[in-house]
């Protein structure tokens, strides 16, 4: 890598704008912006994802671990030969990757630093609601979260009525629903009838019997919803595995299997939204990166930074937006992991102004307590 | 007194329970003792389950992870090979049979909630393979036998347990100024200090700040697992004195004099006793047993008899199901989806657990599809026990267990999968309006839903019946 982290400082703009927030009332944003969040638990390596070109003691560290045949997406960064989807979306500028970023947890456990990356919080467990719930009800919009998921994951939780799907291995008849319905008429519970309401009001297309298992059909089915204008705004999709301690390997190693997975759905995901793919933004969320260093088991261990993959007709153009820490050791975290130079709730916060019209500095205080993010909407969307 | 008090405190009344003549010396009756368990299969100890997790992580991260380094799909299978060696993917389902075995049979059922309330409300979450090999164990060894001893003797047990110290990392926190601190510059992990304090006992309401809890982590520092080569992390629970923070410390205001491993029993007594824990853990009882949101005219009696039994949790057992009792008629309460399926199996006698001769294991297969049943509807309708996703175990209110797919997958239980757990001979009209005769006082009106919907014998129909009745508004609350 010919790059330091000084010439990405010139060369990618990381500069602040100082801008007021208009929201443009042009046709496009009359349409339905969709935020789609894929959760990558067990920590998902950037260096494997999106690695950089010809770093000598990457390659030196990582001797098991080298890719061939990396995708091209710059001079400085590839892309792993799995992801597929987002290297053909990149040449339309609707890829773009945010590098050496994680939410501003040093700790190295899944459960908190998951738990971190769901409230946006500092402390584990001391926030009982998700980002995203706080968003969304700081921005008046309840009711369209998506969660394909069986519990509603914490980060949507914060705002009411949100749907969840996950389908049961069998189908539930809809007469036996209208027969519930009916018995609850009569009942008090508000809470429960609202509920059958949102069941009844289902779409045929959910009401099926599925395996849950098979994400795929979840995924087309989510798109179907998420293009309808009337349909959930926000989806929440769940991948875990990325916890490669061992034979973590190269190009068909344990974390491509993973890897493979997102872009499956990105895949699905970008067929079936059609022309509402150009108002989609989706994001992958994870709660650290990986160790620079192999390990004896040809694996990594628990590390720091990490990197975004984004995907959508949302984003401003192809880039790989980073302010490149290098990865000698006096520049690594601990002198072990890639460093964390920007806070990815930056990058949420922008997103989310963006995809719901909000004011940023006005998201910021709500939902991340003013905490000292800058807006990269500009940078990364279109706005 | 609606007959709805014997799924408020307990689970119902089985075909074969007779209907106590008063209901309220019933319920209090359960409590002067610790019932047996009654599963006629194998119940392992926690000390033997530790080993196997031993055998199971050590054989991966030590020996597998090396050996098959290049080969991932070697690796894969050996990792299998493991699982099924350790019973990586049977104990869980065991723990299951165990737990539902006792809250469809024991004479002390109402016990038996309690069980179920204090295990949750020191919840282990899901980390690592706890719920494969140790959760259910520790809800055995350690909450069980606490259950008629006093709220301190419960916390001092829970805190030094292995199975909540690993939980809660424990073991990684060294004191700055301990000899180990100073030469490793390791420092403390807050988290399990944190969750003493906000979870187990006092709650944010006793308003602590981010110093009571570092000072409450140095206390702390020391416990954790012997760690050894062969063991790993699974050793003994011992405290460490060259990982222990020397000097003073101060937590809520109270002073505690450098005093090495026995500080932490003065902290826990001083936090079990603090009135804001009792008011905030007698809060939680009443939300458990009367409803999500108990007034203080619900709560107090239980503060009354928590001060004057000094904690004692028999006596604090016996006021909560008094002040059930009181509010039976007039409140409600929606029963997560765990508690509904116990209920639904005690009632109508369902094929739930599988016989504890087939729940045997051969440690060389998969567990069967049967022996995986339990787990599989657990699982299905949203309340895996062992598994909450957060130290704060399962939520107890309404609010959480209410969304279109969890109130669906009650429907797809009740309708498709109930009819097949109904024994051949309890599949008649008039045995199951029996089971509603015991359990609901309105079982007329239900006995004549099914009437009016006309529903046959098929299996079909079997569903229908059972999908409208598990459903109904009184028998998701009571």
């Amino acid at each position: 890598m010919n790059c330091t982290r000084r010439n990405f400082l010139i060369g990618g703009s990381t500069t602040l704008f100082l801008s007021g927030f208009f929201p443009k009332l042009s046709f496009a944003s009359m349409q339905k912006k969709n935020l789609i969040i894929i959760s990558l638990r067990g920590g998902m390596d950037g260096l494997t994802a999106v690695p950089v070109i010809g770093d000598k003691r990457l390659k030196k560290l990582r001797k098991k671990l080298i890719l061939e045949d990396v995708l091209k997406l710059n001079s400085d960064f590839g892309l792993h030969p799995k992801l597929e989807i987002f290297h053909k979306l990149w040449q339309n500028d609707k890829a773009a990757f945010v590098h050496a970023t994680n939410i501003p947890y040093t700790g190295r456990s899944h459960f908190d630093g998951q738990n971190l990356m769901e409230t946006g919080a500092h402390i584990p467990y001391k926030e009982k609601t998700g980002w995203l719930g706080r968003g969304l009800l700081a921005s008046d919009i309840v009711g369209k979260g998506l969660a394909i998921s069986l519990p509603m994951p914490l980060l949507l939780r914060g705002v009411p009525q949100n749907n969840n799907f996950f389908p049961s291995p069998d189908f539930v008849e809809t007469k036996l629903i209208d027969r519930i319905y009916d018995e609850f008429k009569g009942d008090h519970n508000e809470l429960i009838k609202s509920t059958l309401d949102t069941i009844r009001q289902r779409p045929l297309s959910m009401q099926i019997a599925t395996d849950s298992d098979d994400r795929k059909k979840l995924a087309q089915e989510a798109a179907k919803q998420l293009k309808d204008q009337n349909g959930p705004r926000v989806a929440v999709f769940e991948l875990d595995g990325f916890d490669t301690h061992a034979a973590q390997g190269g190009v068909d190693g344990a974390h491509a299997d993973e890897l493979e997975e997102v872009n499956e759905i990105v895949k699905i995901l970008y067929e079936n939204l059609g022309q509402a793919f150009d108002n989609t933004l989706i994001l992958t969320l994870t709660e650290f990166g990986r160790t620079i260093k192999q390990n004896g088991g040809y694996g990594t261990e628990h590390g720091y930074g990490s990197a975004i993959l984004m995907a959508g007709g949302l984003l401003k153009k192809s880039q790989v937006y980073t302010d490149w820490p290098g990865l000698k050791k006096k520049e690594l975290f601990e002198g072990r992991d890639l460093n964390s130079t920007i806070d990815s709730r930056a990058v949420y916060n922008s997103a989310m102004s963006m995809c719901f019209d909000k004011d940023p500095e006005f998201l910021r205080r709500k939902v991340f307590w003013g905490d000292d993010l800058p807006d990269l909407t500009e940078e990364l969307f279109k706005i | 007194m609606s007959l709805n008090f014997f799924r408020r405190v307990a689970f119902g009344l089985s075909p074969s329970d007779k209907k106590p003549d008063d209901p309220l010396p019933w319920a209090l009756n359960q409590l002067n003792t610790v019932p047996e368990f009654l599963w006629p299969g194998s119940i392992p100890t926690e000390k033997e389950l530790r080993k196997k997790y031993g055998e199971w992580v050590y054989g991966d991260r030590e020996v597998l992870r090396k050996k098959f380094k290049n080969d991932k799909n070697e690796y894969k299978k050996a990792k299998d090979d493991l699982r099924l060696k350790t019973g990586e993917r049977y104990f869980e389902l065991n723990e299951h049979a165990i737990r539902h075995y006792q809250t469809k049979y024991s004479q002390q059922p109402v016990f038996e909630r309690f069980w179920l309330f204090w295990g949750n409300h020191f919840a282990i979450s899901e980390k690592d393979f706890l719920a494969e090999f140790s959760t259910g164990p520790y809800q055995r060894e350690i909450i069980r036998p606490n259950m008629v001893k006093t709220f301190e003797d419960m916390v001092q047990s829970v805190t030094t347990s292995w199975c909540m110290i690993h939980h809660l990392d424990n073991s990684e926190s060294v004191g700055p100024n301990s000899r180990r601190g100073l030469e490793s510059r390791d420092t403390i992990n807050e988290n399990h200090a944190r969750e003493l304090l906000e979870l187990h006992t006092v709650s944010p309401s006793a308003g602590y700040t981010q110093e009571d809890v570092i000072q409450l982590a140095y206390i702390m520092t020391g416990w954790g697992h012997k760690w050894s080569r062969k063991n790993l992390e699974t050793g003994d629970v011992w405290f460490d004195q060259e990982k222990h923070q020397k000097g003073d410390k101060q937590v809520l205001g109270v002073k505690y004099k450098n005093d090495a491993k026995r500080e932490l029993a003065k902290v826990i007594h001083d936090l079990a006793t603090h009135p804001v824990c009792i008011e905030f853990v007698s809060t939680k009882l009443c939300r458990h047993f009367i409803t999500d949101e108990p007034t203080s005219e619900m709560i107090n009696p239980v503060i009354e008899a928590w001060n004057k039994s000094n904690g004692n949790l028999i006596d604090i057992h016996k006021a909560v199901i008094k002040q059930a009792f009181k509010y039976n008629d007039t409140t409600h309460k929606f029963h997560p989806p765990e508690i509904w399926l116990m209920q639904l199996s005690r009632m109508f006698d369902l094929n739930i657990p599988l016989s504890s001769d087939r729940m045997n294991y051969n440690f060389k297969s998969r567990p069967t599809n049967r022996q995986g049943q339990l787990s599989w509807i657990l699982r299905e309708i949203g309340h895996s026990p062992y598994r909450a996703k957060q130290p704060n175990g399962w939520s107890d209110v309404e609010a959480d267990w209410v969304s279109p797919e969890l109130l669906l997958r009650r429907f797809w239980f009740a309708s498709v999968e109930l009819p097949r757990l109904v024994k051949s001979e309890n599949q008649l009209h008039d045995f199951i309006i029996n089971c509603l005769k015991n359990n609901f006082d309105n079982y007329e009106s239900m006995a004549s839903l099914i009437h009016q919907f006309r529903f046959g014998t098929t299996e079909k129909d079997l569903g229908r019946k059972f999908g409208v009745i598990c459903n109904l508004p009184g028998v998701l609350k009571v």
